[in-house]
């Protein structure tokens, strides 16, 4: 990176710390720290909502996904605008009438201690280990474009926002993600402005889609039907596994989450709130369309331009100095040949005039896409083999390396801020809600419950430090175990996010069923989840991980049920 | 402990934030749909 680039790196880091630390004053007290004394205005909760939500990996790997897979992915969030509606009818009315500062305390209002010890348990163990991936998730690729040390990386990701996020706690939390969602934004729409800007003279937004689309990249809706029909339970992007799918993913999520609960109760009423939540049903769905459009964008660049056979070099590397490297060497020599026939062909396109690609040169760019793409395969087979032991998937590097090839100086620096501040948001939040699931769930329930309230805020502040470190510590752990842990650990969500949510339903709609029969019936149904999962995974079944969400949501519903009649009161009263 | 449940802005009642907020993801999968066949 150059100077101007570190300087404007440096300068919007540092904004954003001062202006958390500036926001951080509160009064010290858990009401204070943890929900800004449930004083928030709803622009505050939604730019706080959208914030914790969307991490750097949202920004790295959805232009990367639309590069690679089209655009369908935003059907994955399809399901969101609906769980915002039963979320604002159901359990908001509920968290703001109790005065919670975690959801989890309702469910010993409910049911028991037990049911909701083991909920909250379940929280931290998954949140405290996803949060260490989101710090690491964006330091290695950073660490791998710029040659960063992955080490130091993590502790710039994960370590600058403890200082404002352990002084100001919630409110900190949420005037940064204020200021955060801004800057983002406003980055990502110049990056898009840019890359169209970059197309050859003649070319423009329209034609860059038609490109795009005529080599499927504007695939948005998709039905998961195969071409030899029947239903492909294994699509993890259609509309069906995103409208159900989606819903019980984003239902589990913001409705027992506590890093998404956590928002929402800063809101001054419930009718705050609901609107905070609501405004994010409607805008997430086009926000995501339109990170997904910059990926085709683009796609439709690298067209015209020399695009890499693989994005992330550092893997490149490893292959060339392997023995492997002329076998790569002559897929390379291939792959350029194919790219320049491409360039010419899109050129010739361009150059008679026309916005319309006749069948004739759609079929001809479709084959030598489909060439390239086979040698790329054919690459990222070499990137796998033992002595080599790399990572075949580059998606999440597409976007910042077009970033650090093409875009101008200081512009790259605010980008790479960018990843920066978006990972902050994200872990900012889970560490609130950490320290706050840690005193209020198991802190003053188990070890001192007669903590005044400068002991409540002393101790929720020595658990956001500790936790921050842990989650760095996690980062600095998962370095040593590869990058399959990524994907892993979003699978994690899905093991425990549906039957969190069914013992969550079940408080709200399953008067008749008590503590036992739900505590035994969350343990049965992720049971059945990891039974599920593993069977998956040794090819016995197919089932996508995002299936798991709703599945896990109605086992633990049915079996609530079923147990209260069968087993622990045989007279089920309404 | 129950607080009033507020009226929400805009409209008369809180169902029709909800079937506006429907309303809009209906209206946004039929135009990517027109999206996805035009451009494909």
């Amino acid at each position: 990176m150059s100077y101007p680039d570190w300087f404007v790196l440096v300068i919007t880091l540092a904004i954003i710390i001062l202006y958390g630390v500036y926001k951080s004053r509160t009064t010290q007290n858990l009401d204070g720290y943890f929900l800004s004394n449930r004083e928030m205005p709803w622009y505050i909760v939604l730019f706080s909502i959208m914030g914790t939500q969307a991490s750097a990996i949202t920004f790295l790997s959805a232009p990367g996904q639309a590069y690679t897979d089209g655009m369908r992915f935003v059907q994955y969030y399809f399901g969101l605008p609906l769980a915002m509606i039963v979320l604002c009818v159901t359990f908001v009315p509920i968290f703001h009438n109790f005065r919670l500062y975690t959801a989890y305390q309702f469910l010993e209002k409910r049911f028991d201690a037990k049911t909701r010890t083991l909920t909250s348990f379940l929280f931290l163990l998954q949140r405290g280990l996803s949060t260490g991936i989101s710090i690491y998730a964006p330091a290695i690729i950073l660490s791998s474009l710029l040659g960063w040390n992955i080490y130091w990386t993590n502790i710039f990701m994960g370590g600058l926002l403890i200082i404002y996020t352990v002084a100001g706690g919630a409110r900190a939390v949420a005037y940064t993600q204020q200021l955060q969602i801004v800057i983002i934004f406003a980055s990502m729409f110049i990056a898009g402005w840019l890359v169209v800007k970059y197309l050859p003279e003649g070319v423009g937004l329209f034609d860059a889609l038609k490109i795009g689309g005529a080599m499927g990249k504007t695939n948005v809706i998709t039905t998961g039907v195969r071409e030899g029909g029947g239903f492909d339970w294994n699509d993890k992007y259609n509309l069906w596994s995103g409208i159900i799918g989606g819903f019980f993913l984003a239902l589990s999520y913001f409705g027992t989450d506590q890093s998404q609960v956590g928002r929402y109760l800063t809101a001054k009423s419930i009718r705050e709130s609901r609107m905070g939540l609501l405004m994010n049903g409607l805008v997430k769905v086009p926000m995501q369309f339109m990170i997904l459009l910059l990926g085709v964008l683009i796609f439709a660049f690298y067209q015209f331009h020399d695009a890499p056979l693989f994005f992330n070099q550092t893997q490149v590397q490893k292959v060339q100095a392997s023995t492997y490297g002329d076998t790569f060497s002559k897929i390379q020599d291939h792959y350029q040949e194919l790219d320049q026939q491409k360039k010419n062909l899109v050129q010739s396109i361009v150059a008679s005039g026309t916005t319309e690609i006749s069948n004739v040169n759609r079929e001809a760019l479709g084959r030598l896409n489909q060439q390239r793409d086979s040698l790329r395969t054919e690459f990222k087979a070499l990137v796998v083999k033992p002595e080599v032991g790399g990572d075949s998937n580059d998606a999440n590097y597409i976007f910042l390396r077009f970033v650090l090839d093409y875009l101008p100086k200081g512009l790259i620096g605010l980008l790479i801020a960018v990843i920066f501040i978006s990972s902050w948001g994200s872990i900012a939040a889970a560490l609130n809600s950490l320290a706050s699931s840690t005193i209020v769930d198991i802190h003053k329930k188990y070890i001192n419950k007669n903590l005044d309230e400068a002991g409540d805020y002393r101790v929720s502040r020595w658990y956001t430090l500790a936790w921050g470190v842990f989650c760095i510590i996690v980062a600095q752990f998962a370095y040593n175990l590869g990058n399959s842990l990524i994907e892993a650990v979003n699978i994690l969500g899905s093991l425990f996010y549906g039957v969190i949510l069914g013992v969550f339903l079940l408080a709200f709609y399953g008067k008749p069923v008590k503590g036992n029969a739900v505590f035994w019936g969350a343990l049965l149904g992720e049971a059945l989840v990891i039974t599920l999962f593993l069977m998956n995974e040794h090819k016995v079944i197919t089932l996508s991980f995002l299936w798991l969400n709703a599945i896990g949501a109605i086992a633990v519903v049915l079996l609530g049920w079923l147990l209260q009649i069968f087993l622990f009161n045989k007279r089920v009263t309404y | 402990m129950h607080e009033p449940d507020e009226r929400p802005p805009l409209f008369k009642g809180w169902n029709t934030w909800y079937l506006t907020v429907a309303g809009m993801l209906v209206l946004m999968i039929i135009l990517f749909h027109f999206f996805t066949k035009y451009f494909s």
